[in-house]
C-alpha cells in the first residue's frame, strides 16, 4: 500500500470525508450552525475539482490494489456527479436549516463515490450500503406527514431486497470462480452454466431494483413523493448516477450476449414504455418526474447494449444533460408554504403570469427531458442511440426512439399548465429564495455549455 | 464584412433580438414591437444584399462557413447558401417583418413572449434552410416545434390546447423516425466508405442497397409529408390554422409547410435516389390526390382560415408533382410555385386576420358585401385571391403553369413508352385548377359581393378600413406576387443550376446495377 497513492486516488472521497467530520463537530457544538452550508459546499466543490484535475492530468493509480482504482474517465464522471450536489445542497436551504441534510448528503455521496471506482464486490457493496443508507433517513427527514415514514419504510424494504438479491448473486458468482473481483460479472456475461447464469441475472436484478427499472420500480414514486424536494432532486439525479456508473463498471468491457441481451433490452425498454405512459397521470409534480425517471434509467441501460469502449462517455454525458435539467427543474420550483403543494401539478397552471423565470426554467427543462433539440436531452439520447445502433441493434433502438417518443405528450403538458392555462386559484405564493435561484442559474448555464458546445464537452469523457 | 461572416449575422440576428427583449422594459409594448420590427427589418435588408450577391453562374454553395462543431461525431456547422434555399431564405426574411407588423395590433397578452418566439422561429426556418450538415438541420428542423407549440397554444383560438398538442405529436413523430433513420444513415456511410460525416455532400456518396434505401427514404418521407401535407398526414394542418394567431397562420402557411418540399428536394429524394424511382408512383398519386381532395374540400368549407388551410394542401401538391417529374421545367416551377404559395397564403391569412380583428368571426356566411364597406381592403383581397386561383401576370400562374407543363412533358415519353399512370396523374391534376378558381372564387364572391352585412358593423359604427400599416403589409406583398409574375426569368435564373443538379441526382441510379 502506496500512502502517497491513497492520498492522491482518493482525494476526493478525503475532502467529503473532511467535510462530514466537520459538519459532524459543528453538529455536536451546537454553533455555528449557520456555517453548515458553506462547509458542505466548499468539500463538495473541492473534491469535484480535485476530481475533475486529477482526471486532466491524466491520473491512474490504484492504491488498494484489486478494490479500489481510479482513472481519467472514472474520476471525471466522478467529478461530473459530485458537481451535481451542489445545486442540491443550494436548494435544500430553505427546508432543512440545521445541518442533518448536509451531513446525509455528504455521507451518502461517499459511498457513491466509493461505487464508482469499485474494483471487487465488498468495495462495491460497501459503496451501494454507504449510498443508500442515509437515503433511507434523508425521506424520513422530511416527517411532518405520514407519507414520508410510509415512502421511506417502503424504500427501505425494496433497498434490502436489491441488497439481498445483490449479495445471493454475488455469492453465487464466488461459488462458480472463486474470486471477489467485479471482472468475474462480465466474465460470466457469457456463461451457459445456469450457476453462473443465475448469478449474473440475480446482479443485474440488484441494479435494476436500485435503478427503479420496471417491474421493480413501484418503490420510486412513492419514495420521490415522500421526501422533500431536495431530498427527491437527490434521489433522481445522484443516486441514479452512482447506480449507473456503477452498472457501466460492472459491465466492464464486455459485450452483451444472448440470452441475457433480451433481459437488458425487454426490461428497459418496458420502462421506457411504462415510465412515459404511466407519468401522464400522475398529479404530482414529483411523482410525475418519478415515472420520467424510470424511463430515462431505461435509456440508461441502453447505453449497455453499446459498444463497450463509448459506454462510460455515453453514460456519464447522459447523466449530465438529464441530472442538470432535472435540478433545474427543482431548484426553479416556486416555494410554497407546505411542501406538498409545492409541487402539485395544478397548482402550476398559470406560472408563467406569477414567476416567468420559474416557468421558463421549468418549461426549458421539460423540453430537455423529453429530448427535443436543441437542448442537451437531445444530445445525450442522440448518443446512446447511436451507440446502439452502431452495435448493430437498429430493431431495438428504433423501438427505444418510438418509446421516448411517448414521453413528449407529459412533458408539453407541464408546459400547457404554466403558460397555457388560467392561473391557478389556490396557488401558494412565497417569496423566491435567492439561493435557488442561483441554483438555477447555475443549472442553466451548465445546460447552456453543454448545447452549444456538446463537442467540447463529450471530448472530457 | 465578408459576406460568409454576413450569412451568419443573418442566421443569429434573432438570438439578439430575443436578448434585446430581455432587456427591454416588460410594460413597454410599443418600444418592444419597435424593437422586434427593426431587428426583423435589418434582417431583411442584410438577406437582400447577400440574395443581390448571389452568383447565379456558379453551382454549389455560396457563402459557405463550416466548423467543426462535434468533430467525434463528424459533425461540423456548416451552412452557405444555393439555389436550393436561396429563394426560400428570402420568402423567410420578406415575410418577417410583416408579421411582426401584422401582428401589431392583434397580440395585446404577453407580449415580450410572443416577439420572442417570433424571432425563435425565424431563427430556426432559417437555419433549417442555410443548415448544410444532416445532425444542424435537424436541430433546427426541430426547435421550430417549441415556438410554433407556444404560439398557437398561448395566442390561438378557443380549441388551441388540442390543435397544438396535435401539431406538435404529429410533427414530433415523423422527426423520431427520421431521427432513427438519419442515425442508421450516418453509420452506413461510415460502414460503406469509412468516412463518419453529417454533412450533406458526403451523405450523397452513400450506395446503399435498395431495401435500405427504401426503408429510410420511407422514415424522412414520412417526417417531410406530415410537414407539407400531404394526404393523408394532413389532418393536423387544418386545425393548426384555424386555432392559431394570424402571425401563427402565416409562419406556417408561408415558410414551415415549406420545409417538408424542401426536405424532399434537399435531402429525402437527392439522397436515395434508386427508392425514390421505385416511390414515384406512390408519391405522385398522393400528391395529385392532395391537390384534387384539398381543392374539393376547400369548396365545402363555412370557416374562412380552413378554406386556405385546404388550398394550402392543395397548393403544396403542385410542388410535390413537380418535384417527381424529373423535368427542368417542373423542378423550378415547384420552387416558384413553394415562393408563390408562401406569399400568397401569407397574404390572404393576414387579410384574414385583419378582418378577425374587425369582426371577431371566422364564419363565411357572416360576411358579404366587402367591397361596399371595405373598398381598398376588397381590392387586396380580390388580388391575392386571383394570384391563389393562378391568374397570368401572378406569381400562382407561373408556379402552377411550369409543374403542369413539367407533369405533361415528363409524363409523355412514359404514355408513349406503355406506362399512362403519370399521364392520367398529369390531367387529373389540371382539374384542381379548375377546382381552385370554383373555391376561390366562391369565397370572394360571398364575401365581397351580395348585400353588405358584416359581424360589428351597422350604419352607425361602420367598419373602418385598412389603416396604413395595413395597406403597407398588403402592399409590399402584392408588388412581390406581380413582381414574380411578370418577371420570373429573374428567380429562375438563380435556383437553374440546383434545379439541374437535383435532377442530375435524382435520375442517376446511385447503385452500380441500375434500378431493378
Amino acid at each position: 500500500m502506496n500512502t502517497q497513492a491513497v492520498l492522491t486516488a482518493m482525494l476526493p472521497e478525503h475532502l467529503v470525508l473532511l467535510g462530514i467530520v466537520a459538519l459532524v463537530i459543528i453538529t455536536i457544538i451546537g454553533r455555528w450552525q449557520r456555517a453548515t452550508l458553506a462547509v458542505s459546499m466548499l468539500a463538495v466543490a473541492g473534491a469535484a475539482v480535485a476530481a475533475a484535475s486529477l482526471s486532466l492530468s491524466g491520473y491512474a493509480a490504484a492504491p488498494f490494489a484489486g478494490q479500489f482504482s481510479v482513472d481519467p474517465a472514472t474520476l471525471m464522471a466522478k467529478a461530473v456527479v459530485l458537481a451535481m450536489v451542489l445545486p442540491v445542497l443550494l436548494m435544500s436551504r430553505g427546508d432543512f436549516a440545521d445541518g442533518e441534510f448536509e451531513l446525509l448528503v455528504l455521507s451518502s455521496l461517499y459511498g457513491v463515490c466509493l461505487m464508482q471506482s469499485a474494483d471487487s464486490f465488498l468495495t462495491l457493496f460497501l459503496g451501494m450500503e454507504i449510498m443508500s443508507l442515509p437515503v433511507y433517513a434523508l425521506v424520513m427527514l422530511a416527517y411532518a406527514r405520514p407519507q414520508s415514514a410510509e415512502a421511506a419504510l417502503k424504500y427501505l424494504v425494496l433497498g434490502g431486497t436489491a441488497t439481498a438479491t445483490f449479495l445471493m448473486g454475488v455469492s453465487l458468482l464466488y461459488g462458480s470462480s472463486g474470486s471477489m473481483s467485479i471482472g468475474t460479472f462480465s466474465q460470466t456475461l457469457a456463461a451457459t452454466d445456469s450457476l453462473g447464469r443465475a448469478a449474473v441475472v440475480l446482479v443485474l436484478l440488484a441494479f435494476f431494483l436500485k435503478a427503479a427499472i420496471v417491474p421493480f420500480h413501484t418503490w420510486a414514486p412513492d419514495a420521490y413523493e415522500g421526501a422533500s424536494v431536495p431530498v427527491t432532486a437527490y434521489m433522481a439525479v445522484i443516486v441514479k448516477a452512482g447506480v449507473l456508473l456503477a452498472a457501466v463498471r460492472l459491465f466492464g468491457q464486455a459485450q452483451v450476449a444472448t440470452p441475457l441481451l433480451e433481459l437488458l433490452v425487454v426490461l428497459p425498454l418496458v420502462s421506457i414504455v411504462w415510465g412515459n405512459l404511466a407519468a401522464i397521470r400522475q398529479p404530482s409534480l414529483r411523482r410525475m418526474i418519478a415515472y420520467s425517471s424510470i424511463a430515462h434509467a431505461g435509456y440508461l441501460f441502453y447505453a449497455m447494449l453499446g459498444d463497450p469502449a463509448g459506454r462510460l462517455q455515453s453514460v456519464t454525458f447522459y447523466l449530465l444533460a438529464y441530472g442538470v435539467l432535472n435540478l433545474l427543474v427543482f431548484a426553479a420550483l416556486p416555494a410554497a408554504a407546505d411542501d406538498r403543494e409545492r409541487d402539485r401539478l395544478e397548482n402550476l397552471k398559470g406560472l408563467f403570469h406569477r414567476a416567468p423565470f420559474s416557468a421558463l426554467m421549468i418549461g426549458i427543462a421539460m423540453l430537455s427531458l423529453a429530448g427535443i433539440p436543441p437542448l442537451p436531452g437531445f444530445v445525450a439520447k442522440f448518443l446512446i442511440f447511436k451507440n446502439v445502433m452502431a452495435a448493430g441493434y437498429t430493431t431495438y433502438a428504433v423501438l427505444g426512439l418510438v418509446g421516448s417518443y411517448l414521453g413528449i405528450y407529459f412533458y408539453l403538458r407541464v408546459i400547457q399548465f404554466m403558460f397555457m392555462s388560467p392561473d391557478a386559484r389556490t396557488a401558494p405564493r412565497a417569496a423566491t429564495r435567492s439561493v435557488a435561484l442561483g441554483a438555477s442559474l447555475a443549472c442553466l448555464a451548465a445546460a447552456l455549455l453543454v448545447s452549444v458546445f456538446p463537442g467540447w464537452v463529450l471530448a472530457q469523457f | 464584412m465578408s459576406d460568409a461572416v454576413l450569412l451568419n449575422l443573418v442566421l443569429f440576428l434573432p438570438l439578439l433580438g430575443i436578448a434585446l427583449l430581455l432587456l427591454a422594459p416588460a410594460d413597454n409594448h410599443d418600444y418592444t414591437r419597435r424593437i422586434t420590427l427593426a431587428v426583423m427589418v435589418l434582417q431583411l435588408a442584410l438577406t437582400a444584399w447577400l440574395y443581390a450577391r448571389f452568383d447565379a453562374g456558379v453551382a454549389g454553395l455560396q457563402f459557405e462557413t463550416r466548423v467543426p462543431w462535434i468533430a467525434a461525431w463528424g459533425v461540423s456547422y456548416q451552412i452557405g447558401l444555393d439555389g436550393y434555399n436561396v429563394l426560400l431564405v428570402m420568402l423567410t426574411a420578406f415575410l418577417g417583418p410583416l408579421v411582426v407588423a401584422g401582428a401589431f395590433t392583434a397580440i395585446t397578452k404577453d407580449v415580450k413572449l410572443f416577439y420572442a418566439m417570433v424571432f425563435l422561429i425565424q431563427f430556426a426556418m432559417m437555419g433549417a434552410f442555410v443548415a448544410q450538415d444532416l445532425f444542424l438541420f435537424y436541430i433546427f428542423w426541430e426547435t421550430m416545434l417549441i415556438p410554433m407549440f407556444l404560439l398557437i397554444g398561448i395566442w390561438g383560438g378557443e380549441r388551441r390546447i388540442y390543435a397544438t398538442i396535435k401539431f406538435f405529436l404529429y410533427t414530433a413523430f415523423g422527426s423520431i423516425l427520421m431521427l432513427a433513420a438519419l442515425i442508421y444513415l450516418v453509420y452506413a456511410l461510415y460502414k460503406t466508405t469509412g468516412v463518419t460525416s453529417f454533412a450533406f455532400a458526403d451523405l450523397m456518396q452513400a450506395k446503399l442497397p435498395l431495401n435500405v434505401q427504401a426503408w429510410l427514404l420511407a422514415a424522412f418521407a414520412l417526417s417531410f409529408a406530415i410537414k407539407v401535407p400531404m394526404v393523408p398526414l394532413h389532418t393536423w394542418l387544418p386545425d393548426a390554422h384555424v386555432e392559431a394567431p394570424t402571425a401563427g397562420s402565416v409562419i406556417l402557411a408561408g415558410v414551415l409547410l415549406k420545409m417538408g418540399t424542401y426536405g424532399f428536394m434537399k435531402l429525402g429524394f437527392p439522397l436515395f435516389p434508386d427508392a425514390t424511382q421505385l416511390f414515384t408512383p406512390a408519391l405522385m398519386t398522393l400528391a395529385v390526390i392532395s391537390i384534387v381532395y384539398g381543392a374539393g374540400l376547400a369548396l365545402v368549407q363555412d370557416d374562412i382560415k380552413k378554406i386556405i388551410a385546404y388550398s394550402s394542401i392543395s397548393h403544396l401538391g403542385y410542388v410535390m408533382l413537380g418535384l417527381l417529374s424529373l423535368e427542368l421545367t417542373g423542378i423550378q416551377g415547384a420552387v416558384i410555385q413553394m415562393v408563390s404559395h408562401g406569399l400568397v397564403a401569407a397574404g390572404l391569412f393576414l387579410m384574414v386576420g385583419m378582418i378577425y380583428e374587425r369582426c371577431h368571426s371566422r364564419e363565411l356566411a357572416a360576411y358579404g358585401g366587402l367591397a361596399k364597406l371595405l373598398p381598398v381592403y376588397s381590392v387586396f383581397f380580390m388580388i391575392l385571391t386571383l394570384a391563389s386561383v393562378g391568374l397570368p401576370t401572378t406569381s400562382g400562374f407561373t408556379g402552377e403553369f411550369l409543374v403542369l407543363l413539367g407533369a405533361f412533358t415528363g409524363a409523355w415519353p412514359q404514355y408513349q413508352a406503355g406506362n399512362s399512370l403519370p399521364l392520367v396523374l398529369a390531367v387529373v391534376a389540371v382539374s384542381g385548377v379548375v377546382l381552385g378558381a370554383l373555391y376561390m372564387l366562391r369565397f370572394a364572391l360571398t364575401f365581397l359581393y351580395g348585400a353588405p352585412r358584416a359581424p360589428h358593423h351597422s350604419d352607425q359604427h361602420p367598419l373602418a378600413d385598412l389603416s396604413g400599416r395595413e395597406k403597407t403589409i398588403l402592399g409590399l406583398i402584392v408588388v412581390a406576387v406581380f413582381a414574380i409574375g411578370l418577371f420570373p426569368d429573374e428567380p429562375m435564373r438563380k435556383t437553374e443550376l440546383a434545379a439541374q443538379a437535383y435532377r442530375q441526382l435524382v435520375s442517376t441510379p446511385r447503385l452500380p446495377g441500375g434500378t431493378p
